[in-house]
Order: C-alpha cells, then structure tokens, then sequence
C-alpha cells in the first residue's frame, strides 16, 4: 500500500465550510486533491445513511463540516450534525471501521485557511490509517474470486 | 422601457458612464422601479474595470465576477441602454432636465448583429477597438462578454465597405447609419464618467515614451489578461522574452510629484501594484522577481493590511521605500537601469530590471471638465467635483450626484457604495414606474420533461486562464461524453459570456437536452445565471447542477495538473450522476413586508434610517444605548473643517421627528427568526427590559465601532499621554492648554497594524493631520512630531498632509523593529525614536503625547449579534459582507445589509455614504411585492408516513405538525429549508426538494464507480 491515495468524501455546508472551500480556491491556498465536497444546504441535511453509504461505497474517510458553534443559519443544524457524526462514529467501530475516519469540523465562511488545512490534516490522518478496512476486504474478495 | 409615454416623461433617472459605478446605480435604480437611461460612449459598457486582469482583494478574474453584473443590465425592464452615446448638453434644473444627446454612428444594427465576428475575420482592419497596448490589440469587442453584444466597425478605416457588407451573415452592417441625435428629458441626473489615467510620456526620466519595456500598470494589467493582446503571455514588449525582474514604481501622477500631476493620492495604485506583482508571483514563482518602489503602502481599506502582508510574507513580494531617481537604458544593454537611494543612507544604488511598471495615477478627463462645466457642476483645480462635507454625492447643482471614481480616486469596492449611494438620492427625485410583470417575453413555456429518458448536456468553461490553464479541457469534455445519459459534451470558453451562453442554449434545444450540467465556478456566484440560461431554453431551472472545478480543482491544484484533471472529471461526473435525478420544481413565494428594523443609532443607522423613511418604509431604530448619535458624539470638527456636533444634532432632530421611524433606545436584541420579507426580531427594552417583538422585511446593521483603548505608551499611566480623540477635546475646549505646548509628539497605529490587530484604523493618519494642523492654529509656535509607519492620507486627504508639512509639522518614519520608547520625566514625557535620516535615536521631550489609536470592532456586542442573526464576521469581528468587491454593503444573508464602521473603520463621510448605499440596497428589495422563497423545501411523502412526530420534534423552526388526515403537513411557505426533519425521519418520509437522497447518494456512487471497476 505504498502509494495510498485515499478518497475522502466532504460535506460540506453552503454556508460556511463551502463558501470556505470557495475562498481557499480564490486565495489559492492548495490542499490534497483527495477531497470531494458535497453541498448540502445544512450539516444537519446529512444523514446517518449518507455517512455509512459513503464507506459502504469506497471511501476511506468521511467528514461533515459544518459552521462555528451558535453560527448556524438554522438555530442549531450544526450541533445536531455533530451529535449524528459522533452516533456514527460508535456504530462504525462495531462494524471494525476506525472511528477516527469519520470527523466532524467547524468552520466559518470566511476561514479558507482553516477549510485548506482540515484537508490537509484529514488527508494525512486517513493515509496513516491506510484504506479502510471495507476496501481491503473488497480487494481481498476480488484477490480470491481472480 | 418602450412605452412613448414613459419615454417622454421627465420621470427618469439619467446615468451618464456605463462604468462599473454607473452600471451598479442604473441596476439599483431599476430594481427598484425606477426608470434608467444610462448612456456610455463606447460600444459597450464596462468602463475600466473590463481592462483589468484580476482585481484585489480576491485576485479573480474580473469578466467573471463583472459579466452577471453586465448582463443583468441588458436584461432590465427600466433602463434603456444607450452606447456610443455621448452628452452634449444639459438644461433645466432639478425634476425636470433637458438633455442633449449624441450618439455616433456604429455602422452595425444592433438588432441583427449577433457577434459571430465575421466581419472582424474578414477585415481585422475596420473594425474599432480602445484597449492598452493597442499596438498589437487584436479584438474589436473589449471583451467577449460584451453589453451590448456587437460589433462596432470604424468605416474610415474599411477600403471596400461593399465586401464588408457581403461578409456579415445577417446583413446587420449599415453603412450609411448617421448616428442620432436626441433630446431626452430627466428628474435626476447621476455623473459617473469615470477617471482617465496619467499619461508619463512627458517625463523623460521615466523613458516611457522611449523604452518599450516601461509600461504603465494599466498596460501590464493588458499584458496578464488572457483576453489581452498577448493572450495572457507575459513578455518583454522589446524582446518577446519572459522577464525575470520586474520593478513597479508608485505615485505616478499622484500626490503632486510629476509635471502635470495631482496633488491628491490616486488611493487605489498600491493595491494594484501588490495585486500584479502578487499574480506575477502566483503565475512565474521564482522564475520572476517583483520588486515595488513606494512611498507610503497605503493598504488602508478593509483587511487590505492582511493582503499586504500576504504579498510580502507568502508571495515573496519585495518592497523598496524610495523614489527611484531614474530609468535609463545604457547603450548597447537591454535592461533598464533604476537609480535610487534606500532608507537610511545617502548612498545611490544602481539596480537593472527587464521591466518597468510605472503605478499611472487618476486624472479627470478633458471632456468630463467640459461635460461637467455645462451642467454648471463646481470642480475643484484639478477637475474633480466639489461636494458638501459629509455629502461626498451632491454637486453644487441640485439634482445631479457623482459617484466612482469622478467624485474622487477611489477602488472598485468604495465605487459600488458610492454608486449604490448615488442611487439613493437620485431615488428621491423621481417617482417609481411600476411595469406589468410580463415574464412571457423574457422566457418561453417551460417544456415539459417529467418521463422522458435523462438526456444530459454537459458544459465545461475554460474561464481563460482558471480553468485552461490547469487543466486540458477537451480531456474532461471526452471524459463527460463517456458517461450513460451523457447526450452532449462541449468545451465553452467562458460560459458565462453571451456567446457562449447562445451556444449552450441552442445545443439545449437543438439536442432536446433535458439535464444540463455545467463544470465551471462556484454555484454560489454562477447558479442563478445559469438557472436563467435553463428557462431561456424553455427547462426548469432546478435541471442544473453544477461541478465547482475552478475552486474546488484547478484553483487549488495549480501545481498539478494531473490530479486537478482527474478531480475535475470525477465532479464532474458526480454532478452528472446527480443532474440525471433532478426534477422540475416550482418556487414559492409570500407577501413582502415592506417595514425596515436599523440596528444601531449612530450617525450610520439614523442616514440609513431617514433615508428608507423619507421614500415610505416604516423604520425602526433600535440603539443599544440611551441616546442616538454614537461615537459622533465624541467628535468636534472633520479634516475638512465641517462641524460634527451641528451635523449629528441635526440628524437627531430630524430622527426624533420623522412620522414613519420609531426610535427604540436602549434596546437590546434577543431573539430572530424567520426570513427575507417576514423577520421577527425580539428585544428587550428600556430599564424595565420588557421584551418586544418586531416584523420587518430587511435589517440594516449599523452598530458601528468603538474607539480602540490599548495599553501602550503609558496611556492611563501617565496623564500627559492622550488619545486623538481627547486631544481634539483639549483643542476645542481648553485652548489655553494647548497654547502652552512646546513639543507635541504624535504616534501612529497603536494598536492597529500589529499581530492582535493587524488592519489599519483608516482615519488615525488624517486625524493626525487634523489635529496637527488645528493646535498650530493655536499654537504656531508648536513643535509637532509625528511618528508614523506609512502616512495613509489617501485621495484629497493628501492636500492636507502636504500642507501640514509645509507648517512645519516632522514626519519621521519608524517601524515595528524600532519603535518609540516613552518615558514620564518631570511632568514631561519623553520620547526617544529612530531618525531615519540622521540614523541615530532622538529624544523629544514632549508636553503631550498624543496616540493614534484608530477603531476596533465591538467584539462582544457584534459577537452576539453575530449569532442572533447568523452573520458572519472577518477575524478581526467587523461584518463579512457578501462580496468583497460587487456586493460591498449586502451581507451574505439575504435581507440583512451593513453600513458605516460595523464593516470596517471609515471617516462620518464614508460612513453617510454606505448608510445611503444600504439605503438603496434595500429600496431594491423592498420595491418588491412579493418574496422568491425558492424551492428548497421538505415535502412529506404521505404514504410513508408514520406519524411518530420525529420531524415535529426535529424542527428548528417548529413548522411540521400532524393534520387532520393523520400524517405529517410542512407548509412551504415556512420551512427554512434546513433539511433537520429529512435526515431525521425513520421512514424516510420526507425529502428535500433541490437536495434529494437519491441525488446525493447518486454522488457517492458516482465517486466509487471508478473505484470499484
């Protein structure tokens, strides 16, 4: 597994950490090119079943950012968010995934620097943690069954 | 606007200048009913700003963030655009005017003419054009996204016009148009004809009439830009060659240097110079060097310090203080040769460079001090208008306001204020038009696309150098073209531009095309304009998505382009997967309340206040204290001489006595719900706290700074040490006191500009000079120092600095390596600095030290409003507006607007001027009758429906609730769109329209297909 690139899937919400993605590219600040976002209009839009879908499917790791504690556009969408990751972070370790693969971050619209370095940091920790043990049991699988 | 009657009418608002700041006025006019003629003398409006390459503080491109701005224009039902138009005369007074009206001859029908540039292949030759360095300019447009979009043909220049004729595919060239001249009657008129640029071809030292490779900012700015002569290559004019050293030199025309320059600062030249040599270091790295010659960095706008430092510390940028003396090219050499000395020496230094930047500042054209002597407009020497005070837009003729850079040089950013401004007061004079809502014309049926097969278009922009650069973008198009439902794939240059917008529509028609998928930039600038472009091809507008490749890839991954293509196609590919989901949906909307609640009652909310007042809104004012007024209050007298305390109590009066605005003092927010159009906002008031809740439609944040107390310099130790504010206190009312100084000592940016607090007050330089310049009124016999790091007295400002160093006032630079040391010595205080010229320390024993130490944010009161209203704030806790650049005065929740210092530290005459622009930000939203909720909304599937109450609890806003039939019932006209309910629902009942499960999943899938395979 030496040259690992994992895949990490962002959801990121419109009004903070996408508009924050949005100025880190405006600023050019340069994170791993590992990192897909996905809008959605709310950290609290993203559901449980999203979280695990998205390891189910292939991904190494998985991160919701949502804004700064009390910034929510919808009261507290962000603190709900961040109460469903840590539920799905307990679950994922029964299922014998790391829990650390799953991450929740805050961030405001303004903090490109942040959005660029939570990248960066998220990147480096899936890489030490190597893929994820869903896609190596599916190599395995696919090992045997050539 | 075709009805003669309106046509006729005097109920009008005349813009003259199609730049920037007059497109924002005739937009903000419009959109808020009122009837618009705004004329230009170009072809095509856009003014200087379509000439820049990027523009600061975000280094983006221009056309894109200009092009939405240009084309709502076009598309306005109240503003007749009138191009190549020029005013020759006007008569009558305010309410109703009489202008005279020359347009020339185009040669073209504007009406047949559809920018296929036939012609212009045919004959290169006749076809006009005006940029920079038009020696090798090879376009007849400025800019392909042009308004309007057509041609102009220059027929002296055409030796067969009957061969021109024939080329044109619709005919549309008309070689005996005559032009026309007309008269058009107004109430209002708004001057915004722009600046011209100092020319240095007369200053021989400078050898830019000489040397090819010296060029002013403006033609470098041509040379970076991928529409510009050199396709965006950066060579040496001479050569050809790359350059490897590049000097800027600034304060070129400006600040009273050259021959034939003005006295003032052009204000927005060391920003553009960081912002070039910042892009040069971007595109080159290392393989360039940037070097800037300055006198004074004056990045005095907001976070403009931060960008400084960014040039400097993260860019490598290099900066020279000095004026160098020279340019010389020595014979048989191709470098140029700068001589200059550096701080701190005597010693000349000889550096070569391959290029020379010279920083050319503002300057009012001829024809606009001519144009401007008819109205009968005062001018100052130089040619820019005499205003009032704290009235930066009324002339000395009632009914005509200037904004932008005319009214005095200033950036893009204070140009939108001030033009929003304009708007405001021009709004007063004339009468709204309402126009029968008549949305058949603009758009066709929708086609009906629900069961039939996704066929999917996908669109991918180059944006010049943003996205091609980076990245190949034929290689995503193959790679689009290889996904299943993908009907068409197709490379558009700029999408946004007309051309390519005509493109994508007809390959939507013509392919029966029924998903559109655009790979260009950020949804949250782009979407609505391609929504438009959906319905013009007669498709709902929620059949789009978007792939984010400029931000999300080619921005960030620059440094590789293998990785930035293959993320780029996977966002792609995700947002195909997802767009073969989408469905049509319909918006919905609700009545408008059309009420207004000010937060803060400084000088800024009771403008902004009277302002919306005076037009009908009803206002209301809540300020946090007893009294209105604010840190005004503490003010006596403007660099200017204009008297605060008469100023502010005038505004009261009026505040107090107006019918439609209710003052709340001492209120304090609590609570906020809802949206734009129905906000309830609760607070507690008054000394008993009773709580109290308010409907409005917009809010204006007004709650302004507060002056910045830091512990420095013995301030609060030691009692001869003071502030500015409280010196202005001596001056005015213990005159006796100062009349008895000997040495005064001024220093400056305490507590700004340093890590806790790294942005520039704005008003301690000026105030400075105020103060300096008022005690030797006093006290001529006063010796004044002041210690300064740069001395930002920017735009007319600078009059007063050069006067007060004529009476005799030192100005001594130090920096943060060596700043003053005070210490308290018999009733004295001393102060020891750094003399740069005499290189060694000094010792002034000073009567009062007076500390420069400017504004900060109100940090816990803006922190709690932050979060009442979910706003949000830059790092230092003013306000985060939408747009830095476009949207200065908008915040980034719709219906919430900002003004005065609660967005960044400004002087009272900035401050009148962003509360008007707020002003009519807001007019254009209440203007409307009714409010565009969207369409993103839960919907509950009833049959899946368990009733378990799951969504009731999960609510933020409380809107689901179990009806009488037994299953859950959000009403979408109340649900803020959150999704809380969705994610929560067990049955999964419920789904939310534009962000629907399967269109998110579909994502995923999409994402690991590759993986998988």
């Amino acid at each position: 597994m030496e040259n690992f690139e994992p895949v990490i899937v962002a959801f990121c919400c419109h009004y903070c950490a996408y508009t924050a993605a949005d100025m880190a590219g405006t600023q050019r600040l340069t994170y791993p090119s590992n990192v897909k976002i996905i809008r959605v209009p709310c950290s609290c839009k993203v559901d449980a079943l999203h979280l695990v879908k998205a390891f189910e499917k292939g991904a190494d790791g998985v991160y919701v950012a949502g804004c700064l504690k009390g910034d929510c556009h919808f009261n507290n969408g962000n603190d709900r968010a961040a109460s469903r990751v840590a539920y799905v972070k307990k679950y994922l370790e029964e299922l014998g995934i790391e829990s650390e693969r799953l991450a929740m971050f805050r961030m405001s619209a303004g903090m490109g620097f942040q959005f660029a370095q939570t990248a960066k940091d998220m990147t480096e920790k899936i890489r030490e943690l190597g893929p994820s043990p869903i896609n190596v049991a599916k190599a395995q699988l696919k090992g045997e069954a050539a | 606007m075709q009805n003669t009657n309106r046509l006729q009418s005097s109920n009008k608002v005349l813009v003259i200048g199609g730049g920037l700041g007059g497109i924002r006025t005739a937009l903000d006019l419009a959109e808020a009913e009122k009837d618009v003629i705004l004329v230009d003398k170009a072809p095509a409006i856009g003014g200087l700003m379509t000439q820049l390459d990027r523009t600061f503080p975000t280094n983006n491109c221009d056309l894109c963030t200009l092009a939405p701005h240009l084309s709502e224009g076009s598309r306005q039902k109240h503003i007749e655009l009138l191009s190549l138009t020029s005013v020759t005369d006007v008569k009558g007074e305010k309410g109703n005017f009489t202008v005279s009206l020359k347009t020339a001859p185009r040669y073209i029908n504007l009406d047949k003419c559809t920018a296929c540039g036939a012609c212009y292949k045919a004959f290169p030759e006749c076809v006009t054009f005006t940029p920079g360095l038009d020696h090798r300019a090879p376009t007849c447009m400025r800019y392909p996204q042009s308004t309007p979009q057509a041609y102009a043909v220059d027929l002296a220049k055409c030796s067969d016009v009957e061969a021109l004729m024939k080329v044109c595919p619709t005919g549309a060239i008309v070689p005996d148009d005559l032009g026309r001249n007309q008269e058009v009657k107004c109430g209002a008129i708004v001057f915004s004809p722009g600046a011209a640029l100092f020319d240095p071809s007369h200053l021989d030292y400078l050898a830019y009439a000489t040397n090819p490779d010296v060029v002013t900012a403006l033609e470098y700015e041509r040379i970076l830009s991928a529409s510009g002569p050199t396709m965006g290559k950066l060579t040496r004019p001479s050569n050809g060659e790359q350059p490897k050293k590049i000097a800027w030199i600034q304060c070129i025309g400006s600040r009273g240097l050259q021959k034939g320059s003005g006295e003032y600062c052009s204000s927005a030249c060391c920003m553009f110079a960081l912002k070039e040599a910042m892009v040069t270091r971007e595109r080159f790295g290392d393989d360039i060097e940037t070097t800037i010659f300055y006198m004074d960095m004056r990045t005095f706008g907001k976070d403009y310090e931060l960008y400084l430092q960014r040039a400097v510390n993260e860019f490598g940028v290099r900066l020279v203080h000095s004026r160098p003396h020279s340019i010389l090219q020595p014979e048989g050499e191709t470098k140029l040769k700068l001589s200059y000395t550096n701080d701190g020496s005597t010693q000349q230094h000889d550096e070569d460079f391959d290029m020379v930047v010279l920083s050319t500042g503002f300057k009012v054209a001829d024809d606009v001090k001519v144009l401007a002597g008819k109205m009968g407009i005062d001018l100052h020497s130089d040619g820019f208008p005499k205003t009032e005070g704290f009235n930066a837009h009324a002339t000395s003729v009632p009914g005509i306001y200037v904004c932008g850079t005319f009214e005095a040089p200033k950036d893009i950013p204070e140009t939108m204020v001030q033009a929003s401004a304009a708007a405001c007061l021009a709004s007063g004079d004339v009468a709204s038009v309402k126009v029968e809502e008549d949305t058949e014309d603009l758009f066709p049926a929708e086609r009906e696309v629900t069961g039939e097969e996704p066929k999917v278009g996908v669109f991918i922009c180059d944006c010049g150098e943003n996205i091609g650069s980076t990245v190949n973008v034929e290689t995503l198009v193959e790679d689009a073209l290889k996904l299943s439902n993908v009907a068409v794939a197709k490379a558009v240059g700029h999408g946004c531009s007309r051309e390519s917008m005509a493109i994508i529509k007809s390959a939507i028609e013509e392919e029966g095309i029924n998903r559109v998928v655009i790979g260009g930039c950020s949804p949250r600038t782009h979407q609505e304009k391609f929504q438009d472009l959906l319905k013009s091809a007669g498709l709902n507008k929620y059949l789009l998505e978007i792939a984010n490749i400029r931000e999300q890839a080619t921005w960030v991954h620059s440094g590789d382009p293998a990785k930035a293509t293959a993320k780029a196609c996977e966002l792609i590919r995700m947002a195909t997967a997802a767009a073969v989901k989408a469905q049509p949906l319909a918006d919905y909307t609700l009545p408008m309340n059309k009420d207004v609640l000010v937060v803060g009652g400084g000088v800024t909310g009771m403008t902004t206040a009277l302002e919306l007042a005076d037009k009908g809104s009803k206002v209301y004012l809540a300020e946090k204290t007893k009294e209105l007024g604010g840190v005004a209050n503490k003010l006596k007298k403007t660099l200017e001489g204009a008297n605060v305390q008469e100023f502010v109590a005038d505004l009261v009066a009026k505040t107090k006595a107006h019918e439609n605005i209710e003052v709340i003092t001492s209120a304090l927010i609590v609570d906020h719900i809802g949206m734009p159009g129905m906000f309830k906002t609760g607070m507690q008031v008054g000394r008993q706290m009773f709580y109290r809740q308010i409907e409005h439609g917009v809010t204006i944040m007004a709650t302004g700074a507060k002056p910045n107390r830091p512990k420095a310099y013995m301030l609060d130790e030691c009692d001869k040490v003071v502030t500015q504010i409280e010196i202005q206190n001596l001056i005015e009312e213990q005159p006796d006191v100062v009349k008895g100084w000997d040495n005064v000592v001024m220093i400056q940016c305490v507590g700004s500009r340093i890590p806790d607090n790294p942005n520039c007050s704005r008003i301690c330089c000026q105030n400075a000079v105020k103060n300096s310049l008022r005690i030797l009124e006093l006290n001529p016999n006063a010796r004044i120092f002041v210690l300064y790091r740069d001395m930002r007295t920017y735009g007319r400002q600078e009059e007063y600095y050069r006067k007060a160093r004529a009476k005799g006032v030192m100005f001594v630079r130090y920096d943060l390596d060596n700043t003053p040391q005070v210490d308290a010595v018999d009733g004295l205080v001393d102060v020891t600095y750094h003399d740069p010229i005499l290189g060694m320390k000094v010792t002034v024993s000073a009567d009062c030290l007076c500390l420069s130490t400017g504004l900060i944010a109100d940090h816990d009161s803006n922190e709690e409003l932050a979060m009442t209203f979910k706003l949000p704030r830059t790092v230092d806790g003013y306000f985060l507006e939408d747009h830095v650049k476009l949207r200065p005065v908008d915040l980034p929740v719709p219906g919430f607007f900002v003004a005065g210092t609660a967005h960044s530290p400004k002087t009272i005459r900035e401050s009148v001027t962003q509360a008007r622009a707020a002003a009519s930000r807001a007019q254009t939203m209440l203007a409307r009758d009714v409010i565009n909720l969207g369409a993103r909304v839960a919907r509950v599937d009833k049959k899946k429906c368990a009733t378990c109450l799951v969504c009731v609890r999960a609510c933020p806003f409380d809107i689901p609730f179990i009806n009488a039939d037994r299953y859950s019932e959000i009403d979408p006209a109340k649900c803020h769109g959150c999704g809380a309910c969705v994610s929560e629902c067990p049955a999964k009942a419920i789904q939310l329209m534009e962000f629907e499960d399967d269109r998110i999943l579909a994502k995923l899938e999409e994402l690991f297909e590759k993986v998988e395979a």
